[in-house]
């Protein structure tokens, strides 16, 4: 609050806003670009790299050399997790990224079965 | 006799006639006078109404004068005391944006993995639009801008400009420069180029594109903003060219139901911060072309300083790690990358570190067997194994 009208006011937020950023683009589904999720530079990328925005060309700068899960992008970069997923799918439209998704969970192995198993195994072999 | 008679009446008719000869030139002698006295008089009046005319005229045109002065003088209080007024006003309402901006860029940093963040994204873009129309009019009414004290590249500041307009996604910043704007220009060139963007997606269709540039001519940085709307007229370019230079500041009253005061809020900032700006140019689209002249005491050529983000790193570096420079990322976190030493989860005895070290190797060497797990399924998900991760030289 302005004690003095004279007072001159200091701006200390960011310069630049988050959605200008993302240039107004809405946030991917949850299931894409999750945490674990891996992304890498596409061969040829470099190029047409050096023509996006900062913040764009620091993810393709990190994911130059292999792959990065999404959650260190975001830690490296310091920009929110969602801004992140943002600029991948950006990326990824653009044919600049690629992207590998986590092993679904329906293809892991299912504990509580594999338990299961163990147990009429035992009961029936005894152990 | 007869004769003596015609003598005596002749003689008697030319008496008669020398006596009225004689009356009448004295008569006329009389009226002449006469007609001169009062002619003379005459004049003397008029030469009196005359000069009280002159003394009257003198004397309503003082009057006028006076009540011309007056008026103004009262027009001026008036303007003084509602510029007073909404000064105070608008400074509260800019504090308060500017307050409410660094709240929701907090807000939006806390829920970044959030689904609300899109929703905090739109209401910063809202709030962003109102920090520069408060921003307007406390200029408009001679309160000070704010202020930011940290340079910035003039990329960065054009951005900053895009995200204080409704369809900033129509702007395109057509390429990156080295340059940097001095701390004390960035708010006041940030809030010119937003008014400018403004002006250009107001007068332009919805989706017309509108083009930013930067150019360099001899020691002057330009920002050029072309938009695909309408090219103004010649009375219309030369009252922008008046507002723009700040030379006529319109009073508040004459802006109007829907008060338009872009051009007066750049004219006022550009004079106050030493940079011109120029409308008059048509863009390549046929639309307006403008123009922010920079010279060069508002900008340098040196890269912009990374803000500093002391937290995160100093934390880092102070744990004790060994350190191998090239792994780090500028902001101090491990980058990723081969192993170069098989990994042992005990802890390196050779290790030049101090007594207490033991937590924090415990720590460690749980980590290290993860980071070991981690990597087999990674190395395990990677089909061409020659290249694991990250690159150390990365």
């Amino acid at each position: 609050m302005p004690d003095e009208p004279e007072h001159e006011l200091e701006l200390t937020s960011p310069l630049v806003p988050l959605f200008v950023i993302t240039n107004g683009r809405a946030l991917p589904p949850d299931h894409e670009y999750e945490h674990t999720t891996l992304v890498m530079a596409a061969p040829e990328s470099a190029a047409a790299a050096r023509t996006l925005s900062p913040e764009a060309g620091q993810v393709m700068e990190l994911v130059a050399d292999g792959f990065l899960s999404v959650a260190e992008v975001a830690g490296h970069t310091h920009l929110p997790l969602g801004i992140v997923r943002i600029l991948l799918a950006q990326l990824e439209e653009d044919g600049l990224i690629l992207v590998r998704r986590p092993i679904p969970r329906a293809e892991r192995v299912d504990r509580e079965l594999v338990s299961a198993v163990l147990d009429g195994l035992k009961n029936r072999f005894g152990a | 006799m007869i004769r003596d008679a015609l003598v005596w009446c002749l003689a008697a008719v030319a008496a008669t006639a020398v006596v009225a000869v004689v009356a009448l030139a004295a008569r006329n002698r009389a009226l002449g006078a006469k007609k001169q006295q009062s002619e003379a008089e005459l004049r003397r009046q008029l030469h009196t109404s005359d000069s009280q005319l002159h003394v009257s005229r003198a004397e309503l045109q003082r009057f006028r004068s006076e009540q011309e002065r007056t008026l103004r003088e009262a027009k001026e209080a008036a303007e003084e005391n509602t510029k007073a007024v909404l000064k105070g006003a608008a400074s509260f309402l800019q504090s308060l944006a500017a307050e409410q901006t660094t709240l929701l860029d907090g807000i939006q940093r806390k829920y970044g993995g959030h689904a609300v963040l899109s929703d905090l994204l739109e209401v910063n873009h809202a709030n962003a639009q109102m920090a520069r129309k408060a921003q307007g009019i406390a200029v408009m009414c001679g309160a000070p801008l704010g202020r930011r004290n940290r340079p910035a590249s003039v990329y960065d500041v054009v951005r900053s400009a895009q995200g204080q307009i409704r369809n900033f996604h129509r702007v395109a910043i057509m390429q990156q420069t080295g340059l940097a704007l001095k701390a004390s220009a960035v708010a006041p060139v940030a809030l010119a180029v937003a008014e400018l963007l403004d002006n250009a997606a107001s007068f332009s269709q919805q989706d017309a594109p509108i083009e930013v540039t930067f150019q360099r001519i001899r020691n002057n940085l330009c920002i050029v903003i072309d938009d695909a709307g309408v090219s103004m007229n010649d009375e219309d370019r030369q009252r922008a060219t008046e507002l723009l230079s700040g030379d006529v500041v319109p009073r508040l009253s004459q802006l109007g139901n829907q008060p338009k005061f872009g051009f007066p809020v750049i004219g006022l900032i550009a004079r106050q911060y030493g940079f011109t700006v120029d409308v008059t140019g048509v863009s390549r689209y046929g639309g307006v072309r403008a123009v922010v002249l920079l010279p060069e005491e508002l900008w340098t050529m040196e890269e912009t300083p990374q803000a500093p983000e002391a937290p995160v790193s100093s934390i880092m570096r102070n744990e004790g790690r060994p350190q191998t420079g090239a792994a780090r990322t500028t902001h101090g976190l491990p980058k990723r990358g081969a192993r170069q030493a098989p990994i042992a989860s005990v802890p390196d005895p050779e290790a030049p570190r101090s007594a207490p070290r033991a937590p924090q190797e415990t720590g460690r060497a749980s980590g290290r067997s993860l980071g070991a797990f981690q990597r087999g399924t990674l190395s395990g998900r990677n089909p061409d194994a020659t290249s694991l991760e990250g690159s150390e030289d990365a």
